[in-house]
């Protein structure tokens, strides 16, 4: 029983995943962090918890004997629940690293979740859409010549609604195409729309990447495969000799962007600056580069900090400018920044349509914080946040409209 | 049961004291055979500068300031557990020498290093235990009965019975500490010396429950001394 799971996880723990389970004191601080844990009060949702069934799984050594030691170390697990409990414990996290926050030792939960998932899917018990659509991010480099027209063609059609929408006729979608900035969006003209007008407004030099920044395989830990997707769109921006790498509001892929590219590709990626699209936009507006309309927008709204953008990549301070920029009446969440509660959509789950249920569960402390504010808006940078956002309000009658920070700016653009 | 008491007094010491510092050793060795972490697991917000990280870690580490934020409760009970074990250690100092410097800048004669000792000691003694019993009534509240193995209530009793017989010592005898000096120059010079008989009966649990918690400590979770430091680092990479 587990035996690949096993294997895998003994040739992947990393020097930290040592330390982590051999440190961990199980003080219960991180028992208030998990919303998992907060709206199911399931053991198996406890961050401290989860470490604990990896850790009595390798000491027991899959085989069922216990070794000299057992009945000391023995948790009172019965293990026919054990593998149900492995399952919910490293599939129903959002990996939102709050544990991590509330940890006296800073320990890195989510790190053991990521490769864990990874050994469960060598065990068959893994996430099939979400590996799906991550071997598709991987493939879709080797076929791009091919799509690439099909592509193009769609860009223009897009290009042609801008400009007449917005009364702008030299506007420009330019794709593949030499520039300064190399723009990764994600699927859907939602994330280009906004974009083409902020930079035709500051007057950039600008190229849309014909991949998208979403990193599925990184959500079932499998680290090669992430690394081969990211990898198609280093080449691309070395092709159009980019000097900056503006990733859209995306919540995993911007943290993989500014904190793990330098592991993944060295000197590869030396000279070329890596930002969110959010930080990029912050700094037009500082730099005078943009003017929009101040107070364009007297709705109430919140910002919801994506747990990738926020703790987990540093982005703070840049998405509330822009909206302190066009709002008259914001309002913070409580707890907000690196305390935010997760929406409860993260880790891949938005992808995995049986996991519908379990988010919208445990996006139950993310509606109740946002119904306390009363706001009608709720303004955050993370795709997957959106998504979990808009079904949110849906599923708990918020009544709010999900926003990115860069719409609010796109809206509110003086051309 | 005299044989086990001389084995105690003179044999096993040197055993424990050779397996906390070989073992520790061997741990961090066993974690630096694995592969370094293979990018930066940084939370933030975190310090710019290099230095400023490792000394956040550091200020972190000796004011677990991050749990006092989210856990008020809980940093009394682990900060001041841990602050009281410090200010005990530093008092220990006295078993194997003494603040000779400290008296002498005070002036002070044997009878007020002797007042001094017994109220600080108390005062430290206490700082140390209470939290520790409750550390353990936690242990069977709400979800911290789930993550509580056989090793937490192990380690809580073991670090309570070496607070008892310390407090034994501290409160109902008047240990000689010339005595104590003697002891354990000898252990260290291989020239023993007789028990200190000053200290009574608790002296041989207090000494053989230390020797266990050495024995014990780099192989379980205690073991975080070192590895805390560590992992806070990965979380400022």
């Amino acid at each position: 029983m587990l035996a690949k799971f096993l294997d895998t996880v003994r040739q992947r723990i990393t020097r930290p995943l040592q330390y982590y389970q051999d440190i961990c004191v199980r003080c219960g601080a991180c028992v208030d962090a998990c919303h998992f844990y907060a709206v199911s009060g399931n053991p198996a949702h406890i961050p401290a918890y989860r470490m604990m069934l990896v850790k009595k799984l390798l000491q027991q050594g899959g085989n069922g004997r216990k070794g000299l030691l057992g009945w000391y170390r023995e948790t009172g697990i019965a293990s026919e629940r054990m593998v149900s409990e492995l399952r919910q414990a490293l599939w129903e996290c959002t990996g939102c690293r709050r544990c991590s926050v509330f940890c006296p030792f800073d320990l890195d939960t989510a790190l053991l979740v990521n490769m864990g998932r990874y050994a469960l899917g060598q065990e068959g018990m893994g996430m099939e859409m979400v590996a799906e659509i991550g071997n598709a991010e991987v493939s879709k480099g080797e076929i791009i010549d091919a799509l690439k027209e099909f592509y193009v063609d769609q860009i223009r059609e897009l290009e042609g609604r801008i400009r007449e929408e917005w009364g702008v006729p030299d506007l420009r979608i330019p794709v593949d195409e030499p520039a300064r900035v190399l723009y990764v969006p994600v699927v859907g003209e939602h994330a280009i729309i906004p974009l083409a007008k902020i930079f035709h407004a500051a007057k950039e030099s600008w190229s849309l990447s014909m991949f998208t920044a979403t990193n599925h395989s990184f959500f079932v830990g499998d680290i090669e495969k992430a690394k081969q997707a990211a990898h198609w769109i280093v080449q691309e921006a070395r092709r159009l000799g980019a000097q900056v790498i503006a990733y859209a509001e995306c919540g995993h892929a911007t943290r993989t962007l500014l904190n793990f590219w330098d592991h993944w590709f060295g000197d590869e990626i030396a000279g070329i600056q890596r930002v969110s699209v959010v930080q990029l936009v912050a700094s037009y507006l500082q730099e005078g580069r943009i003017r929009v309309r101040e107070g364009a927008f007297d709705v109430p709204m919140t910002y919801h900090d994506p747990c990738n953008l926020g703790r987990n990549a540093g982005i703070f301070e840049e998405p509330r400018m822009l909206i302190r920029a066009v709002a008259t009446d914001f309002r913070e969440l409580s707890p907000n920044r690196e305390l935010n509660w997760c929406c409860g959509g993260g880790g891949g789950m938005i992808a995995e349509p049986d996991m519908f249920e379990v988010r919208m569960k445990a996006g139950q402390p993310k509606a109740e914080q946002i119904k306390r504010t009363g706001a009608r808006w709720v303004v955050t940078t993370c795709e997957n946040c959106k998504t979990q956002l808009a079904d949110l309000s849906e599923r708990y009658g918020l009544g709010v409209e999900v926003k990115g920070a860069v719409d609010l700016i796109a809206d509110a653009l003086v051309v | 049961m005299a044989t086990l008491a001389f084995l105690f007094y003179y044999v096993t010491p040197y055993i424990a004291v050779a397996v906390f510092f070989g073992g520790l050793a061997y741990r961090v060795y066993r974690w630096w055979q694995k592969r370094p972490a293979p990018a930066h697991f940084s939370l933030f917000p975190r310090p710019q500068s290099r230095l400023g990280r490792l000394i956040d870690a550091l200020v972190d580490m000796f004011t677990l300031k991050g749990l006092l934020r989210v856990n008020p409760l809980l940093w009394v009970g682990g900060f001041i557990m841990h602050l009281g074990l410090l200010f005990v250690l530093v008092g220990h100092v006295r078993a194997f020498t003494d603040f000779y410097f400290l008296w002498k800048l005070l002036n002070w004669g044997k009878e007020q290093q002797h007042t001094f000792s017994a109220v600080a000691g108390t005062i430290a003694g206490t700082l140390f235990t209470i939290p520790l019993f409750y550390l353990l009534a936690r242990r069977w509240s709400g979800a911290v009965k789930w993550l509580s193995v056989p090793e937490d209530f192990f380690v809580l009793f073991l670090l309570i019975g070496i607070a008892l017989t310390g407090f034994h010592m501290r409160l109902f005898r008047t240990v000689e500490v010339e005595e104590l000096h003697r002891f354990f120059a000898g252990l260290a010079s291989f020239r023993w010396q007789p028990v200190p008989e000053s200290a009574g009966p608790a002296f041989i649990w207090h000494f053989a429950l230390v020797q266990l918690l050495m024995v014990y400590f780099p192989f379980g979770k205690l073991s975080h001394i070192i590895g805390s430091v560590l992992s806070k680092m990965v979380a400022r990479s």
